[in-house]
């Protein structure tokens, strides 16, 4: 598979490559997923070629959540559940920037989900990444939304007994307009993904299998690998939001033995931005403070 | 000082609200001045609701205690009302509709106006009969008719000539039915005012500041911020309904990160879930401004009543320390100028400041001069575009004042993570790896007194900000924040007319407290605390910072706001 955009192939020389690398090294463990994810998210920024002045990173808080310190970007590692509000904000007060989230299952499906929904339903033009570890790193291996039936976890010593939650279905389901998972173990891939949910105009999910080494010994690199199989190459038309519903299921329903990664669903709807009546004069950041006149404009309604 | 209070009361969905703005705003083009106070319950038809709104030739601070005109537009006016009426009240009512044989006609100048009759007369639409009740009104004030029918050819002329000359002819009805008559002869001085309430003056402040962001989740009294928003948005501004007030603090510090004056709002309950989110602001140095409205609590409370309980909660609000400001003002004119205020200090300090209404400086409707807008300034603090130094950029670089250069997304060479954990001056969080090496220890030292040193910081930069404001000698003082300074000051100005020496000391800018400041106005002076809570909360805050015990409480906690009449008749009580 082509990573490398064919300019960039031809004329190495015309666009210096930038370094989004800010010498911070990552707190994951060794072997962690969250590694692949790192990868990808370079790959995909530097194929990309926006200025690293331009990119803001919002995290929430995780292992997973840590991901904007090793970045040159500008970053906010905010709180708990919290990046997509912190992430929407930073865009609409200037929509000149590529705001990417980056945070865990527990903190985007389990204390952050009620704001998934509705920054899907907006459209706001954000790509946001979620590694999947089926289970809380951070806090040292408490059951997530995500863990499957059974999984023994801090939590749940006996077995969970509750259905996990299904990412890709409530964000096709909320109106978010670019729908894909990728799996660590394969970040070539993901970097396809992330890159397309970048150039996407609206919300753009990427669910990401990243395994946690350390905590989770259900939902491991192996136990993916035997499971997961890429959605281009069953002919899936991601075009169509039934389908990408269907697949969606697919892994509940075949009792986790198919599970599909790759793009569910892309559709083009206005975005929030674009709808935005304020935004028409450009970004906020960018519009003055009003004059005189127009704050005695304002006042004469109440006379 | 004349003044003359009308209460117009009915059910929900009989215009009430709607006639006293009218009324508000007839008197403001007129040259009066008016306070106007809504009672309304958390329905939205039925019930019974009250506007009322006093006129007066001078300044006017509350809506005072009694009634001397009551327009009674059902039968629950008079018996819910009729307490409330002071002595020679008149009572404007239909007696096709209204009996009032449960008063003593002796006491009471009654008018009966044929509303309904006259209404269908002129315009078909029984609606009108408040028009009607109106002119009436304003005959028994003295206010000529000419000023209200100039109010009404500017407000409906959008509407039509027809509407316009049916709304006249029912007012000149009311204002010439037998039996009315001019009972007060109240004269304006010829200067047209502005008639708006707090929580208008605020958005106006914020907006000429340049406030470009408001986020918040529906919660009364705070939601007509976000209304003011919404309808101004074609004015440059951006609303933003959220899902919850979790979402509109996270999305105010998002966009104040990224460079856009933000505001976010709610009451008590909203702030409940904001409190986390003002925790973030305080650590990642975010500018935001918070407005808290307080209503009467605890948990739902009583959502349309008032109370001033938060003070202690949103002062402590959120786990750690971090500097913020916490502000109070005093009058709807205040509300503009401390909004306007307030993103300078947020973006001066780069921490959070809460702005502390109530449901009564939110909602009621106060005649106002024209604010300075010369006086509005805006300083965005440490705004950088370069560092001088090689190497990353150091946007929490330990300063003497404790505020670091802060740069902005978009700008080139000065990128940075702005970390919820503890970090260092480029941002590299010592938290995870490294907490308790020596070295990330003396960082978290350095960072924790870089941060809190800016309350010193602004105490000192800010003089004669943070300090009690004194109003008259007095022998006695009444003490107090916020809203209840306007009434007390009446208060005051009623005890000294009886020939009591009181004084005023009152607070708006709260958080930091000038220690110093504070001992010296109160030291030595017999004091009587003046609050809307049960506790005391202010008292609580002045013995904290100076060591100084006031024993001598008025408190209120009934949702009610205070008058004068009430404060001045609880401290004679107090004074002897
Ligand atoms: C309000 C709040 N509650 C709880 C926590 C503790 N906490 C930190 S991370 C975390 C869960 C992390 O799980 P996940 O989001 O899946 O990230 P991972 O570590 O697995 O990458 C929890 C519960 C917190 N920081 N804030
Ligand atoms: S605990 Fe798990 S999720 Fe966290 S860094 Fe280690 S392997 Fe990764
Ligand atoms: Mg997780």
């Amino acid at each position: 598979m082509m990573i490398m955009s064919d300019a960039q192939n031809a004329n190495p020389a015309a666009k210096p490559r930038q370094v989004f690398t800010s010498g911070v090294k990552p707190i994951f463990c060794p072997g962690c997923g969250d590694f692949g994810v790192l990868a990808g998210l370079q790959k995909a920024l530097q194929e990309l070629g926006i200025e690293k002045e331009r990119v803001v990173i919002v995290s929430g808080i995780g292992c997973s959540s840590s991901m904007p310190h090793p970045f040159s970007t500008y970053g906010v590692h905010s709180l708990h559940g919290r990046l997509l509000p912190v992430a929407a904000g930073v865009k609409l007060a200037n929509n000149d920037l590529t705001v990417i989230g980056t945070g865990g299952d527990g903190d985007g499906y389990g204390i952050g989900v009620g704001h998934l929904i509705h920054t899907a339903r907006r459209n706001i033009d954000l790509t946001y990444i979620i590694m999947n570890n089926e289970i809380y790193g951070l806090t040292t291996g408490q059951a997530s939304p995500t863990s499957l039936v059974g999984a023994k976890t801090k939590t749940t010593p006996f077995g969970s007994i509750e259905t996990p939650e299904n990412p890709t279905g409530i964000a096709l389901a909320a109106g978010a307009t670019y729908v894909a998972r990728a799996f660590s173990g394969d970040p070539m891939h993901m970097a396809q993904l992330i890159k397309g949910g970048i150039e996407h105009k609206g919300f753009a999910i990427i669910d990401v299998f990243s395994p946690c080494v350390t905590f989770n010994d259900l939902n491991t690199f192996d136990w993916f690998r035997k499971r997961v199989y890429k959605l281009e190459q069953v002919g899936h038309d991601s075009t169509s939001i039934s389908a990408a519903m269907e697949r969606s299921l697919e892994a509940e329903k075949t009792n986790w033995d198919k599970i599909p990664i790759g793009l569910f669903y892309k559709v083009d709807r206005p975005t929030y931005s674009d709808l935005d009546m304020t935004l028409k004069n450009g970004p906020l950041v960018k519009q003055p403070a009003p004059s005189k006149q127009q704050v005695l404009d304002i006042l004469e309604e109440y006379k | 000082m004349t003044s003359v209070s009308i209460r117009i009361a009915g059910a929900n969905g009989d215009g009430v609200e709607s006639s006293g703005a009218l009324l508000m705003k007839v008197a403001a083009r007129n040259g009066l001045h008016a306070f106007g106070y809504r009672g309304y319950q958390s329905i939205i038809r039925g019930g019974h609701v009250w506007y009322q709104i006093r006129i007066s030739d001078s300044k006017l601070r509350s809506h005072g205690e009694g009634i001397d005109i009551l327009i009674a537009l059902n039968q629950d006016a008079i018996t819910n009302q009729k307490s409330h009426l002071n002595s020679n009240a008149v009572i404007i009512y239909d007696p096709s509709k209204v009996k009032v044989n449960e008063l003593d006609a002796a006491k009471f100048k009654l008018a009966a106006v044929p509303l309904l009759d006259i209404a269908i007369e002129v315009s078909g639409d029984p609606i009108m009969r408040n028009v009607v009740a109106l002119g009436s009104a304003l005959r028994f004030v003295g206010v000529d008719i000419a000023a209200f029918n100039d109010v009404l050819k500017k407000m409906f002329s959008r509407k039509g000539d027809k509407v316009v000359e049916s709304n006249v002819k029912a007012a000149e009805r009311g204002y010439n039915c037998a039996g009315v008559s001019t009972l007060y002869g109240i004269k304006g001085d010829g200067k047209q005012r502005y008639a708006m309430d707090g929580n208008t003056a605020l958005s106006i402040g914020a907006y000429a500041s340049g406030c470009k962001f408001y986020a918040a989740y529906p919660m009364t009294p705070a939601s007509s911020i976000l209304h003011w928003f919404a309808s101004h948005e074609d004015k440059g501004v951006m609303p933003k309904q959220t899902e919850d007030e979790i979402a509109a603090i996270n999305m105010t510090i998002g966009a104040a990160s990224a460079g856009a004056r933000a505001m976010c709002g709610t009451s008590g309950g909203g702030f409940s879930l904001m409190v986390e989110g003002l925790g973030l602001a305080g650590m990642v140095e975010a500018p935001i401004v918070v407005v808290e409205s307080q209503r009467s609590g605890p948990s739902t409370g009583l959502p349309t009543k008032t109370e001033q309980a938060d003070l202690l909660f949103v002062m402590h609000a959120s786990q750690g320390e971090f500097p913020r400001i916490v502000v109070a003002p005093r009058s709807v004119e205040e509300s503009f100028v401390i909004a306007s205020n307030a993103f300078n200090l947020a973006e001066r300090y780069q921490c959070p400041v809460v702005m502390m209404m109530d449901l009564f400086l939110s909602e009621h409707v106060e005649t106002i001069d024209q604010p300075n807008l010369d006086a509005v300034t805006i300083d965005r603090g440490k705004i950088v575009t370069e560092q001088k130094e090689q190497g990353r950029f150091k946007r929490y670089l330990i300063t003497d004042d404790g505020v670091s250069p802060r740069s902005l997304p978009g700008t080139k060479g000065l990128e940075f993570v702005a970390g919820s954990d503890e970090h260092d001056e480029v941002g590299d969080l010592v938290s995870d790896a490294f907490s308790g090496i020596d070295w990330a220890v003396d960082v978290r030292n350095k960072m924790h007194s870089k941060r809190m040193r800016k309350m010193e910081t602004m105490l000192r930069n800010e003089k004669g900000m943070f300090v009690p404001h004194i109003d008259a000698d007095g022998d006695y003082y009444l003490v107090t924040f916020g809203s209840t300074a306007g009434v007390a000051m009446e208060a005051v100005e009623i005890l000294r007319s009886k020939g009591r020496r009181a004084g005023l000391i009152s607070f708006n800018y709260i958080m930091p407290l000038d220690e110093e400041a504070t001992r010296k106005a109160l030291e030595g002076k017999k004091l009587i605390n003046v609050e809307g809570n049960y506790t005391g909360q202010l008292a609580q805050v002045i013995r904290l910072n100076t060591g100084i015990k006031i024993d001598s409480h008025i408190l209120r906690y009934d949702g009610e706001a205070f008058t004068g009449e009430w404060i001045a008749s609880e401290a004679m009580k107090i004074m002897g």
